[in-house]
Formats: structure tokens, C-alpha cells, sequence
């Protein structure tokens, strides 16, 4: 239960802000890089488990050049940003698309691709451009230029919904099972995904005029070195020949692959300071709609797996204490199982899995049958410990007054282990809370996964601790309270 | 007289331990019946088999009002019928004084709340703790506690009270009251059965005092027969020894 590295953006985006006074390894030997490993044919893995694809090629010749080491870091793509603004990587790449909007508080290279958004569907699922859409659902990478797209489109043709998620992979499962219609996403790495799987196609090229280039920490010095690099590399026709071996083709000559450009600025390039990086205003006003949003679906999901995680705990308690032995048996076997297994897993293995055996659940129902299992299992566990608390003599003492199981279990015995379980269960309702952020990698508008997206949209981590904030908020207050009637039991305890 | 309870070769075993050798036991309506022995002996196992808090071996035979002592329906029953004071009280600590002797009667009697108020203010007078009907057990004396869950037992109107060791776990200034209630309440007619160390109060209340050592019933006559009469070597060894410390 405690795995959260879905959170791991916020921590990061939290912790390093003090080490930003410190200097980084930016200007040491090694060239720190982060890369959205599986964004093919960009940065992947081979079956050694080596990181390879054209933007991998081209920052190892870049490092050589500048004589550094390099060391390559797989970051989720929405994670990119808060690890570049906080220095704990020098360089991101992961076809990134220069924007407006990311140049307020990034810098880049010039560009080295061209690039148009694309639309990828199941061969014969009926949508065959994006006037199909209507109505439908659509799958985006949280943050990517697609989901700005798509979200500024969603009107225009009429798109039901569209899910988030956090790559390639995970969204085109959810194409191939059926459950959203289409992915949108950058077309170089659609055309190279569907290139050996005849069941799936690229329908239609979405024209944004994206270009990818390097991104880097605003104004840092590093960043002209690199892009004259890069200039040298376009006139050697390093860029072009990267271009072949990885589409099979060289580049148009009047695309940046080939033609050195200029690089890019803002047309307001002031140097962020730390406030309007991570506390700034403006972004917190535009996307605080988007975290209330997502802070609803987080008590909507939270509250109705805490309560059947209750229910269910309850049951399971009484029937593995009090039940016929092979029953006790089955009931001991599904708390193991549960307490061992990591939610991300469980969660995983129930949104993806079970379509295959015509379970499909959406992502608000798995998210919440995977926490109500867990949090069951866990909630059992207290109950037993509660009910085993009580000394043996109410237990007797109820007995020998008549009392059925129904009144000694009601009247007696679980009045008195509420009192005791009321602490740990509160701790097992925080937990079930914040694992609510582990329903982002099933495409749940969450919390965590709002705040992810706008941090990637405004290419700002404000978002990011606003969430903190949020999540503290309202959970703070209840481990406080925990902690109360920890200290209040142990007292009462101690005066009988 | 008719006979109330009745134990008829009754045998307990825990593994290969065997606690309970034989027991063969009558006891009359109206009897007070005080057990007495040393520590291990078995006699809270017995009066515990009574009301099958345990359960007696297969080959024994137990009944209250000639209805069975096993489980089933008819359990419940015998338990209403049976009333138990513990030697640690088991007081609901949940519930306040008034609300641990209605339970019962209201859960298990059907009793209206009303009438149960009023029979548990009724019980609290008699054993002389009336004043502290709303408080919680935890803020009681162990002496009044130990009241309150005599009073618990009564609220069922049992035929039968069981007492196990009911003045073991008290202050030695607190035993007399408790022994004071037991007393009276053996004066209107209650059948008793008391295991208990205390040899002045069994002498004094006792209709019939069993002695029992390891597992078995080893002697029984009325106090005077007991106490000062005693044929057993084992039964004059245990009394040498608790009478003259």
C-alpha cells in the first residue's frame, strides 16, 4: 500500500527546490539526460535492455562532442519538466514539442524534426478520421502536445471524453481492447509503432506543426553549447543520417532535421525566479478548476473504497475468526494474497487484464474495486486484531448471561473494538486516499493525474504543489486526529 | 426436595491432561454448595462445565432441570437459568452499571427497558451501590464491581448462581463486602454453587462443602462434618495447611 511513486513528480518537485542553491552537475563531467523510455523510435529499450532511437543517438554524439559522460534517466514524460526546472537533469528529450507556453519557463534547442500529431485506431473499429470521433473516447499522453490538441478540439468534433494516460503503451492497450477509440499522438512514433502490426493504423495526420528540439533549464549557458553542436551535426549531416536509420528515409531538405535554425525564444524571456516557478500565481488562477475537479473524483473514489473496504473487511473478519474451518481457509488466502500484492499491480492486472476475459470496467471501477479488495483485506486484519483484543472474560461473561453471537457480537464485543481499531482504520482510510493518485496509470482525472497534466500544459510545477497542498489538507487534519485518540486510548488504558 | 443440577460421569481432558476424573454430583433446589480445594484441582473447570463455558467430554452426562448441557437450542436456556459471577468481574466496561445488568434481561428476556430500569435499581439497592448506577465500571472500587456483576447475574432470575472464586481477585478489604452479598442472598433461597478459598464463609453459609483434588471429588459432607470431621488424609492435609497460616 505504501508504494507511491506516482508521487514521486510532487516529492520531487519538493525536495530538490533546496537543492537548487547548490551547484549541479550540469557544468561537471556528466551530462545528465531524462528520456521517456518507450517512446519509440525515439528512446526505447532493446531486448538487452539498452536505451536506443534517434534522440538517444543524437544526445550520446552531443556529449561526445562536448566531452562529457552521459547519463541517461527514464522520466515519465510529464515528469520532464519539474526535472529539468529543478536541476536534476540537465537535458530532456522525449520528442518534445516547442511551445509558447513551455518557453515562459524552459529553453530550447533548435529544433531537429518536424512533426504533426496523428491518429491511430483498430483497423475496421469504424473511425476512420476524426469526424469518427464523435461522441467516442479518446486516448492522449497526460501533458503531451496531442492532449493540448485534442483538448482544445474536444469541442469541435464532439469527443465524448478523453482519457489521459502516461504513454504509448498503456493508451494503445486500451485501443486494442476496445475501450477508447483512438490515440492521438505524435505521428513519427505512431507511423514506427504500427509499421509491424497490421491490426492497427494511422487514419489521419493532425497538422500542428510541431518541432521537437532539446529542452533545457531556462537560460542556462549549457544551452547554446548544445545547440551549436547540434548546428555542427545538421552541416555533417549527422541529424540527416539519424533521420535514415531510424525512418528509412533522409529528411526533406527544408526541414530542421537539415536546415540549421535559429533557436527559439519567448517572447516574455524573463528569468524565472523560484516563486514563479513553483508558486506562481497566474498558473495556480488558470488550473485550480482542473485540481478541484480532480480533487472530487479523489474523495468520489476514496469514500466509496473506504466504505465497501469497510463492509467488505468486516465480514471477512467475522467469517475468518468465527467461520467453519474451510471457509476461515478461503477467507485467509484472499487477506494474504491482498496485503502481499502491490495495489499499482493489482490495478494494472484489473484494468488491463480482465477485458481479455470480457471483464471491462472503466477506470473509476477498477480504480475502486482494486482499492476496496486491498483496503478489505487490510481492514479484516484490524478487525481480527480488535476483536482478539478483547479479553476473553466478555466474552464468557456474555455467554453465561444467554446472550446469542448476534447480541454478544453487537452489544459486547464490537462496541469495545471499534474503540480499538478506530486509530489503525483511520490509518488504513489515509492510505486508501492517497493511493487514489495510483489510479493515474488507469486514465482516472484524479487528483495527481490533473495536477500532472497542468503541470505539463503550463509547463510550470505549480500545479504539482498545489496538489501537495491539497492533499495535506485534507489529510493532515485526520492524522492528527489519529494521533489524538492514539494518545486519549493510551490514557484511558493506563487509568484502569 | 427436587434436584436442580445434575453432573453424571463427567470427564474433561485438555490433550492428555485429564482435569475432571469421574464427577458424579447432585445439587438440590435451595442447596448452597460451597467447593473447596487447591489450586489446579478442578473446580472452576467443573461449575465452568455447568454452563459450558467448557465442554465436557463426549461420555458425561450434565443437565439443569433435567434439559442438557450441550450445544444447541437449548443452550440458551440453560444459560438463562444459570447465572455466573466471574472472578474478575467482566463488567462491560462499555456500558455504565444500569446499562451492563439490563442488557440481558432485555436482549435475552425480552424484558420492556422500563421494567428492566427498574429491576436493575431494584438489584443495585440490594447489593448497596444503588448511588452508582450511571457510572462506568473503570471508575468503580473492586469490591463494588464485583457487586454490581452479582446484581448482573440475579437481573436474569436465574434458578441456579454460579460463583467462580468470586473474592480472589479483590483487595482483602474489599472481600467482606462481597461475601456479605453472597451471604444474604443465600439466605432467600438461591441455589449456589461457590468455589472459594475463604473456609470462615463456607463453614457459615454452606449447606454442603465438597473438597476436590486433582480432578476428582474427593470428599463432602455438611461444614461441621467437613471442617471438623474431615475422613480423608488428603482433605485433613489441605485443611491443616489453609487453616493454619
Amino acid at each position: 500500500m505504501r508504494r507511491y511513486f506516482a508521487l514521486v513528480n510532487l516529492i520531487l518537485a519538493i525536495i530538490v527546490c533546496p537543492l537548487k542553491a547548490f551547484p549541479q552537475s550540469g557544468s561537471d563531467k556528466e551530462l545528465l539526460v531524462g528520456a521517456n523510455i518507450g517512446n519509440v523510435p525515439w528512446e526505447f529499450q532493446d531486448t538487452n535492455g539498452e536505451f536506443i532511437g534517434f534522440e538517444i543517438d543524437l544526445v550520446n554524439e552531443i556529449a561526445k562532442r562536448l566531452n562529457q559522460n552521459i547519463n541517461i534517466l527514464n522520466v515519465p514524460f510529464n515528469g520532464l519538466f519539474s526535472a529539468v526546472q529543478s536541476g536534476r537533469i540537465d537535458i530532456a528529450i522525449s520528442s518534445i514539442g516547442i511551445t509558447e507556453k513551455r518557453l515562459e519557463s524552459m529553453s530550447f534547442t533548435q529544433p531537429y524534426y518536424d512533426s504533426d500529431q496523428s491518429l491511430t485506431t483498430v483497423k475496421g473499429n469504424g473511425i476512420n478520421s476524426l469526424e469518427d470521433l464523435k461522441g467516442q473516447i479518446v486516448a492522449v499522453d497526460t501533458g503531451s502536445t496531442g492532449d493540448m490538441w485534442a483538448t482544445a478540439n474536444q469541442k469541435k468534433y464532439g469527443i465524448a471524453e478523453i482519457r489521459r494516460y502516461e504513454g504509448l503503451a498503456p493508451a494503445m492497450l486500451d485501443v486494442a481492447i476496445g475501450r477508447v477509440k483512438g490515440y492521438i499522438s505524435d505521428i513519427p512514433a505512431l507511423l514506427y509503432y504500427t509499421k509491424d502490426k497490421p491490426n492497427l493504423e494511422v487514419v489521419e495526420r493532425i497538422p500542428t506543426g510541431g518541432r521537437y528540439a532539446l529542452m533545457m533549464a531556462k537560460n542556462k549557458p549549457l544551452v547554446s553549447e548544445v545547440n551549436a553542436v547540434i548546428s555542427l551535426l545538421k552541416e555533417e549531416g549527422f541529424i540527416n543520417s539519424l533521420h535514415e536509420k531510424w525512418f528509412g528515409v533522409p529528411a526533406e531538405p527544408s526541414t530542421s532535421t537539415v536546415k540549421i535554425v535559429d533557436m527559439p525564444t519567448a517572447n516574455n524571456g524573463n528569468l524565472l525566479n523560484f516563486f514563479d516557478t513553483f508558486l506562481n500565481k497566474q498558473v495556480f488562477l488558470q488550473t485550480y478548476p482542473m485540481l478541484i475537479a480532480g480533487l472530487i473524483t479523489t474523495i468520489q473514489l476514496g469514500l466509496l473504497s473506504i466504505i465497501s473496504g469497510l463492509v467488505l473487511g468486516l465480514i471477512v473478519s467475522l467469517i475468518r475468526l468465527y467461520a467453519a474451518k474451510p471457509l476461515q481457509a478461503i477467507v485467509k488466502v484472499y487477506i494474504d494474497i491482498f496485503r502481499s500484492i502491490p495495489l499499482l499491480v493489482l490495478l494494472i492486472i484489473i484494468f488491463y487484464a480482465l477485458p481479455f476475459i470480457g471483464l471491462n470496467l472503466s477506470p473509476f471501477s477498477a480504480a475502486a474495486v482494486s482499492l476496496s479488495l486491498v483496503s478489505g483485506a487490510y481492514t479484516a486484519e484490524i478487525f481480527r486484531a480488535g476483536i482478539e483484543a478483547i479479553p476473553k472474560g466478555q466474552f464468557e461473561a456474555s455467554e453465561a448471561l444467554g446472550l446469542g453471537y448476534r447480541h454478544m457480537m453487537g452489544d459486547v464485543i464490537l462496541p469495545q473494538a471499534i474503540k480499538i481499531v478506530i486509530p489503525p482504520l483511520t490509518n488504513n482510510c489515509i492510505n486508501v486516499i492517497k493511493d487514489t493518485a495510483l489510479a493515474s496509470v488507469v486514465a482516472m482525472p484524479d487528483l495527481l493525474k490533473q495536477a500532472t497534466q497542468a503541470q505539463a500544459v503550463a509547463a510550470n510545477p505549480t500545479p504539482l504543489i498545489a496538489a501537495a497542498v491539497i492533499y495535506l489538507m485534507f489529510l493532515l487534519p485526520l492524522v492528527l486526529w489519529v494521533s489524538k485518540l492514539e494518545r486519549r486510548y493510551k490514557h484511558q488504558e493506563g487509568s484502569k | 426436595m427436587t434436584t436442580l443440577i445434575r453432573l453424571e460421569n463427567v470427564n474433561k481432558h485438555y490433550g492428555s491432561f485429564q482435569a475432571l476424573k469421574n464427577i458424579n454430583l447432585k445439587i438440590e433446589e435451595g442447596e448452597v454448595v460451597c467447593v473447596i480445594g487447591p489450586s489446579g484441582s478442578g473446580k472452576s473447570t467443573m461449575i465452568r462445565c455447568i454452563n459450558l463455558l467448557e465442554q465436557y467430554d463426549a461420555d458425561g452426562k450434565i443437565t439443569v432441570e433435567n434439559v442438557p448441557v450441550q450445544k444447541g437450542k437449548d443452550l440458551k436456556y440453560v444459560r438463562a437459568e444459570v447465572g455466573m459471577v466471574f472472578q474478575n468481574f467482566n463488567l462491560f466496561p462499555h456500558l455504565t452499571i444500569l446499562q451492563n445488568i439490563m442488557l440481558a434481561p432485555v436482549r435475552v428476556r425480552k424484558m420492556p427497558e422500563k421494567n428492566a430500569e427498574t429491576l436493575a435499581l431494584g438489584l443495585l439497592g440490594k447489593v448497596g451501590i444503588a448511588e452508582q448506577a450511571n457510572k462506568y465500571p473503570a471508575q468503580l472500587s473492586g469490591g463494588q464491581q464485583q457487586r454490581v456483576a452479582i446484581a448482573r447475574a440475579l437481573a436474569m432470575e436465574p434458578k441456579a448462581l454460579l460463583f467462580d472464586e468470586p473474592t480472589s481477585a479483590l483487595d482483602p478489604e474489599m472481600v467482606g463486602e462481597v461475601l456479605d452479598v453472597i451471604r444474604k442472598l443465600a439466605d432467600t433461597g438461591v441455589t449456589m454453587i461457590v468455589v472459594t478459598h475463604e473456609m470462615g464463609f463456607a463453614r457459615q453459609v454452606a449447606d454442603r462443602v465438597i473438597f476436590m483434588d486433582s480432578g476428582q471429588i474427593v470428599e463432602q459432607g455438611t461444614p461441621a462434618d467437613l471442617f471438623d470431621n474431615p475422613k480423608e488424609t488428603r482433605t485433613r492435609n489441605f485443611l491443616k495447611a489453609v487453616l493454619n497460616h
